[in-house]
């Protein structure tokens, strides 16, 4: 059976996959192409948030869960979401070297989270909710 | 599962990794100036007190200021835990490094007993602190991964490391009668097969997936490849033991260990050419240029157990691991954690307009300049022990390259000030 950690880490990889493409657009000045896949990448992004603050995070600290790592990992997803507004007005202006300052930063402050999520979080979520895991994917996969 | 110690919100103040990141440069400097000093070419003799001295200008002054600076950022996001009482083992670190980097080159560059009895234990001192800090933090990490333990056997092969230098410059010092071609053997195993390859070994398996969206090392190579050194180096010790040591020994010992710096190097060039990421990046292609040297510094090596008595392709490969190799890897990853802890600390404070990113920290058209320089000194490298005026343009690109990470890191320190005051002015 799918743990967590498998589940949440190949979601962060389809995000990942969505980012690298809109970047790439961008900086080509391929505007129309970039727009829709930045917008693909954001939907992908949120969706991944509303699985871990409305389903993961709760569960997990309602059965014991660390609750402070948990509230780090909140204002990490807040700060990305402050980059990525960013980078939508960029993305209005057509200004590639914006988008692309902005990316970058949004690339290493994604990817550190992740890492802290998959060596860690993920791992303590599939050890406190290991009764309760295959509800908790079924409610994921719906969101 | 221990989940007591996971705090993921660790980071030391910028001050902490920054202070060591300037001083660094400051060391490519004096060691251009020491190679300049002599009157012969110091690379056509591998014994030269000129190179001795610009090497350790290089490798405590450049590359460990950079290693015990950059590792007290970076353990709290790949394994969880951060140092002890980070300020104090900060300057704990930092100034014994300072000094004793500043002793011990010109102890042996102006042949000087005093200075160098006087550098062994400063620099014991930045070590053993840097070291038992490090064990402490690795102990409370709840991360259990290939990163950790390849940084575990780093940290062991530095204590070895320190160890043999400690025990040679007082030798040196005191003129006592050791095996000092063994234990110079050994301590150089020690530190950069050890020390060193092993950390970039650690580091490289979550960065080089992060900075660029590679697939992630095989879980083989992940938990074999730094074990497997460690205890390559290992038998190369035990085989300085033996008297006298059969060549086939060393080859087949020395030969395991470039055969596996060498898989490192093809394994991460393949994983970046699958990248997902295709933008240009100064970084990707400093750890290009990185990986390339290490492989070419790996044949060389293989060369040179066939070829024993030629000492100059040994100077060769020495030069592409030091200068090609680590040199290339540290200037990459300055130029991303530099950038993003002046963003991240910034950011942080909640502000959110008008904090620069990570692309307005240091412009990337002098990364660009930078990494053009460093080709072109490596170049340079590889004919110096042969033709001398590539020694002086050796010393030269050392001299400018100090000078461009220096402005570019105090550009960055600017900017980051700038926008403080900026931010505190707006406050009401």
């Amino acid at each position: 059976m799918q743990t967590i950690a498998e589940f949440m880490s190949a979601n962060h990889h389809a995000c990942d996959e969505a980012f690298a493409v809109a970047e790439q657009a961008a900086l080509a000045n391929n505007w129309s192409e970039a727009e829709t896949a930045f917008n693909n990448f954001r939907t992908e992004l949120a969706k991944h948030f509303r699985m871990e603050e409305d389903e993961l995070f709760p569960t997990l600290v309602s059965a014991g869960g660390p609750a402070g790592p948990v509230q780090v990992m909140r204002m990490e997803h807040a700060q990305m979401n402050t980059l990525i507004e960013q980078m939508a007005g960029t993305l209005t202006r057509q200004d590639a070297q914006g988008y692309g300052g902005l990316s970058e930063t949004l690339l290493i402050v994604m990817q550190q989270h992740n890492l802290k999520e998959e060596q860690m979080l993920y791992p303590i979520a599939d050890h406190f909710l290991a009764s309760q895991r295959e509800a908790l994917l079924g409610h994921m996969r719906v969101e | 599962m221990k989940i007591i110690s996971l705090n993921t919100e660790q980071a030391p103040p910028i001050s902490v990794p920054l202070r060591f990141f300037t001083a660094a440069p400051l060391f490519l400097l004096l060691a251009a100036l020491t190679l300049v000093s002599g009157a012969d070419n110091p690379f056509a003799d591998i014994h030269s007190p000129a190179l001795l001295a610009a090497t350790h200008c290089i490798t405590l002054g450049f590359m460990a200021m950079i290693m015990l600076g950059a590792i007290q950022q970076i353990l709290p996001v790949v394994i969880g835990s951060s140092m002890p009482a980070s300020r104090l083992t900060s300057w704990l670190t930092f100034l014994p490094l300072l000094s004793g980097a500043l002793l011990l080159p010109a102890g042996f560059l102006l042949g000087k007993p005093v200075l160098l009895d006087l550098a062994w234990p400063i620099l014991g001192l930045a070590f053993i602190t840097f070291i038992s800090a490090g064990l402490i933090s690795l102990a409370r990490a709840p991360a259990h991964n290939a990163t950790k333990t390849a940084i575990l056997l780093s940290i062991l092969a530095l204590g070895g490391a320190i160890a043999l230098g400690m025990l040679l410059a007082h030798g040196y010092a005191t003129g006592s009668l050791l095996p000092y071609a063994k234990l110079a053997t050994a301590h150089i195993s020690l530190s950069l097969g050890g020390w060193v390859l092993l950390l970039i070994v650690g580091v490289s398996y979550q960065v080089v997936p992060m900075f660029q969206l590679t697939p992630n090392y095989p879980k083989w190579l992940g938990n074999g490849l730094a074990p497997a050194i460690f205890i390559v180096l290992l038998l190369i010790l035990l085989s300085l033991l033996l008297e006298p040591m059969p060549h086939w020994v060393a080859i087949v010992v020395q030969g395991l260990f470039w055969l596996l710096a060498g898989c490192f190097a093809v394994a991460t060039l393949w994983l970046q050419s699958k990248r997902r990421r295709r933008v240009a990046d100064a970084t990707l292609s400093f750890f290009r240029l990185g990986m390339m040297a290490l492989l070419c510094a790996a044949l060389l090596a293989f060369a040179t157990l066939f070829f024993p008595e030629n000492d100059r392709l040994g100077t060769v490969s020495a030069v592409l691991f030091l200068l090609g190799f680590a040199m290339s890897l540290m200037y990459g990853m300055l130029y991303k954690i530099v950038p993003f802890l002046v963003w991240f600390h910034l950011f942080r404070g909640g502000v959110k307009r008008g904090v620069p990113n990570m692309k307005e920290v240091i412009p990337e058209t002098w990364m660009w300049r930078h990494l053009w320089l460093h080709r072109s000194t490596l170049l340079a490298a590889l004919f110096a022990p042969w033709w001398n005026a590539a020694a002086w343009l050796v010393s030269l690109g050392l001299l400018l390259q100090g000078m461009l990470l220096g402005y570019a890191l105090l550009i960055a320190i600017a900017v980051y000030r700038r926008t403080l005051v900026r931010i505190e002015e707006d406050l009401p």
